[in-house]
């Protein structure tokens, strides 16, 4: 993991720059298209178009950060699947204790390439969309203030406490304690020491940041004006004019039976 | 239930929200790398969070542990649709301690879950809250998981289960003994919070009903899921959808034993 915790890269390409409605829209029409159908070949058509935006937004070393996530759902998607898939067709593994027919095959293959292709759409969305932007557009989709509020406050305090359950990991494994175990349970019971400090430093200001917050005029009851509105602009109707034919179309050659 | 909307108008159990969610995602994301199953999941301390602080913050717990899976998914790299049962099931993981603790009749122990007075009467009673919350968060996450094709519901399920439980069980009273006293002496207990006429307190049977509800509702959910249909079936999804409305009738039924005990 590198030193910053989140997955955005700054950048100045088209998808950088579409209000985050839109690319909501594009991951959704994605997400339908992986979602809609069991032909492997036809799944790869989203995933084909989402590792395209990975790769064209510069986000392919995110991808990469990720790869033992993706292989290893990729793998057990394809070693699970089968149990749970009707046989039909014929028999393409023969091991000693296990068959795989044809339609057991394709269906695995084709829910692990879903699973993936969930993962890469959601990476180019979050390569390319800050922290501001997310909440600013849940803001946009008509989200309540204080919800907004609560996630981007959230956002901003997560990489201030990561830091801190760190420093504290790393206070105690130089005071002996040894994180090691190899029993889950024993390495859980561990984390004690870790947790009780970065949760009472967290908590310590709440009251007083209330207070601050409520000195400053926040009111949850009140509508609010923004200094800084976002524009949808013509480029965003399109991205999600186009989104939205997608999925109506994948829909529609869904329920005619193709995939 | 209405105080999961109305505890919106206050600016602390706000700040709470924000603070849950972001420590919970801070905890979960370096242990990302101590995985069980690949992929799948891995050793999560985190998972005691959304119990513990469930107890203590009521609302703002389930609010802050459905907000802070969904920034551990974004940062993790796993954000997609399988994010939208990460975030209920996390609500409800967060959303049941607080309906439960004092509404489980001769399980209960009838006093604060500060793990001073009658321990073992409240390791029994935080154990049965644990695993409840535990179960139901695996089985939403596991239905909307399964209806997506991605994971079956008998695999995914049992998985979630164990992991929740087992953090929460063995890590929940020692963070309560020694954290519950200073929550309630800073004033951020949900009871002292939320004004009285958010904070609903319904009648000993009602209450008991409903926190009985929220602990064999999910435990069959998972028994059937697990024992009759297949993975990403109709009949899967159809019981799945019926069992989490008679869990909102649950959640709705009852009110929050917790601030009579603590005389709110």
């Amino acid at each position: 993991m590198s030193d910053s915790p989140s997955l955005y890269i700054d950048g100045d390409t088209l998808l950088h720059r579409l209000d985050p409605r839109a690319k909501l829209a594009l991951a959704a029409a994605l997400f339908v298209g992986a979602y809609a159908f069991l032909d492997p070949v036809v799944v790869a058509v989203p995933l084909t178009l989402a590792l395209l935006a990975v790769v064209l937004t510069g986000a392919l070393a995110n991808l990469l950060r990720l790869w033992f996530i993706l292989v290893a759902l990729f793998v057990v998607g394809l070693v699970v699947w089968p149990a749970f898939t009707p046989p039909a067709g014929p028999v393409v593994v023969d091991l000693p204790f296990i068959e795989i027919t044809r339609r057991q095959l394709t269906a695995s293959l084709a829910r692990s390439l879903r699973i993936v292709s969930f993962i890469v759409t959601g990476v180019a969305f979050v390569s390319t969309t800050s922290n501001e932007e997310i909440v600013r557009g849940l803001r946009g989709l008509g989200v309540p203030y204080a919800f907004c509020f609560a996630v981007g406050t959230a956002l901003r305090l997560f990489p201030t406490f990561l830091g801190a359950a760190g420093t504290v990991r790393q206070a105690q494994e130089a005071r002996g304690l040894d994180l090691s175990a190899s029993n889950p349970i024993e390495r859980v019971r561990k984390f004690v020491p870790l947790l009780i400090p970065v949760f009472m430093t967290a908590f310590r200001n709440v009251q007083t940041q209330a207070m601050a917050l409520e000195a400053r005029g926040f009111d949850t009851q009140s509508d609010r004006t923004f200094y800084n509105e976002a524009s949808f602009d013509a480029v965003d109707w399109a991205a999600t004019g186009l989104s939205l034919v997608a999925i109506v179309g994948v829909a529609a050659l869904a329920l005619s039976g193709l995939g | 239930m209405r105080e999961i909307l109305t505890m919106w108008r206050d600016t602390r159990m706000i700040m709470l929200v924000a603070v849950v969610a972001a420590v919970y995602a801070a905890v979960l994301l370096p242990f990302k790398v101590f995985t069980i199953l690949p992929g799948l999941t891995s050793v999560r301390p985190a998972n005691v969070f959304p119990v513990i602080f469930g107890i203590m913050f009521g609302p703002a717990a389930a609010w802050g542990a459905a907000i802070g899976n969904l920034i551990g998914d974004v940062f993790g790299g796993t954000f997609g649709p399988g994010s939208i049962g990460g975030f209920l099931g996390n609500f409800f993981f967060g959303y049941v301690g607080y309906k439960m603790w004092g509404n489980l009749g001769p399980l209960s122990s009838g006093v604060e879950p500060d793990f001073r007075s009658k321990p073992f009467r409240q390791l029994v009673e935080y154990a049965i809250v644990a695993v409840a919350a535990s179960t139901a968060c695996a089985a939403i996450i596991a239905w909307v998981v399964d209806a997506l094709g991605l994971v079956p519901f008998s695999v995914l399920a049992p998985i979630i289960v164990t992991n929740n439980t087992i953090a929460a069980v063995i890590l929940g009273p020692p963070l309560l003994y020694l954290t519950y006293p200073r929550i309630k002496d800073m004033g951020l207990l949900y009871t002292d919070l939320l004004r009285d006429e958010d904070v609903t307190v319904s009648t000993p049977s009602r209450s008991q009903l409903a926190a009985f509800a929220l602990l064999l509702t999910p435990l069959v959910w998972i028994g059937v899921g697990i024992s009759l249909f297949g993975p990403s079936s109709t009949p899967q999804i159809a019981v799945g959808a019926l069992l989490m409305v008679v869990f909102l009738a649950g959640a709705a039924l009852g009110g929050e034993r917790l601030s009579s005990i603590v005389g709110a």
